[in-house]
């Protein structure tokens, strides 16, 4: 893993480049434009620091590379790299499998309180017993819609599997709150120097 | 390429009880409000939900930080007061 201050100044450096597109085109951006540049460029900056080491950043780098506009920004801060980006395609197996197995859950929760019922004897238990198997299917159903949630938060996660998409999450979470760190310095560093030569 | 294809022993579409325990332990160094609890699917749920809800929050304060710089940078330019900020950002990491 790399330290985190070469991951900041390289993150840096990508965003500034991915600005300079910008500075060519019209003078008069209206602040909406501006901010716009602002965070997709440091939002591809941030996902080509971890292009090669997960799969949510090329989400997010073919997501910008969708509209024609942002492609350039995209291939700019990439610059050498960009011939080796290949655009994720939605995998028609992988969704699936992923609905093949969530119905295969529900019928294995159903199968198994069918077969819970029958064993018991008593109504008691068997109304114990039916109890704590809708308990467990509750909170099975509460983590998978959760677990959608999730992957619609994480750029590519409706493709992933559920390992891999935690394993995403943690790399997106570490890469996410890198960029604030440098934007909030770079927003504190900038609002000083402004203060200092009597900007409003 | 976009996945790790290793063929997976679990292969399964639910979270099972050891992915949440690397998670939670994970997480807790990320989100210092995650009291440590047994590790049952109730748990799992929750930290799901933290988890969604921190990623929220790290997007609007990209957005927000995003607004305040818009104001702030009158152009794009690189040019001279922010290049000097950018140097001594740069320098010191």
């Amino acid at each position: 893993m790399r330290s985190a201050s070469s991951l900041r100044q390289e993150f840096l450096k990508k965003w500034l480049k991915g600005l300079q597109i910008y500075s060519g085109s019209k003078k008069e951006m209206s602040i909406l434009e501006r901010k716009k540049a602002i965070k997709l460029s440091a939002d591809v900056a941030m996902a080509s620091t971890r292009i090669s080491t997960s799969s949510w950043s090329r989400a997010l780098m073919a997501r910008a590379s969708n509209d024609a506009t942002n492609k350039v920004l995209v291939q700019h801060v990439l610059s050498p790299e960009a011939q080796k980006l290949v655009p994720i395609k939605k995998d028609p197996k992988k969704l699936m499998i992923i609905s093949r197995s969530t119905s295969s859950i529900s019928k294995r929760i159903s199968s198994k309180k069918i077969v819970r019922r029958s064993c018991y004897a008593t109504r008691r238990m068997r109304k114990a017993a039916a109890q704590v198997v809708e308990a467990s299917s509750i909170a099975k159903r509460l983590v998978m819609k959760r677990t959608e949630v999730l992957k619609s938060l994480v750029p590519g996660g409706e493709y992933m599997d559920d390992v891999s998409l935690i394993r995403e999450t943690l790399d997106y979470i570490l890469s996410l709150r890198l960029q604030v760190d440098v934007m909030r310095h770079f927003a504190n560093a900038t609002e000083e120097t402004d203060h200092g030569k009597g900007y409003k | 390429m976009s996945s790790r294809r290793s063929r997976q022993s679990s292969g399964s579409s639910r979270i099972t009880d050891d992915q949440i325990i690397e998670l939670v332990s994970k997480l807790q160094q990320l989100l210092p409000e995650i009291r440590t609890r047994r590790s049952n699917k109730a748990s799992a749920s929750k930290v799901l939900q933290d988890t969604c809800n921190y990623i929220r929050s790290l997007h609007k304060e990209v957005d927000d930080l995003s607004d305040r710089l818009s104001q702030l940078l009158s152009t794009i330019d690189a040019d001279s007061p922010e290049a000097a900020i950018i140097r001594s950002l740069l320098a010191e990491s």
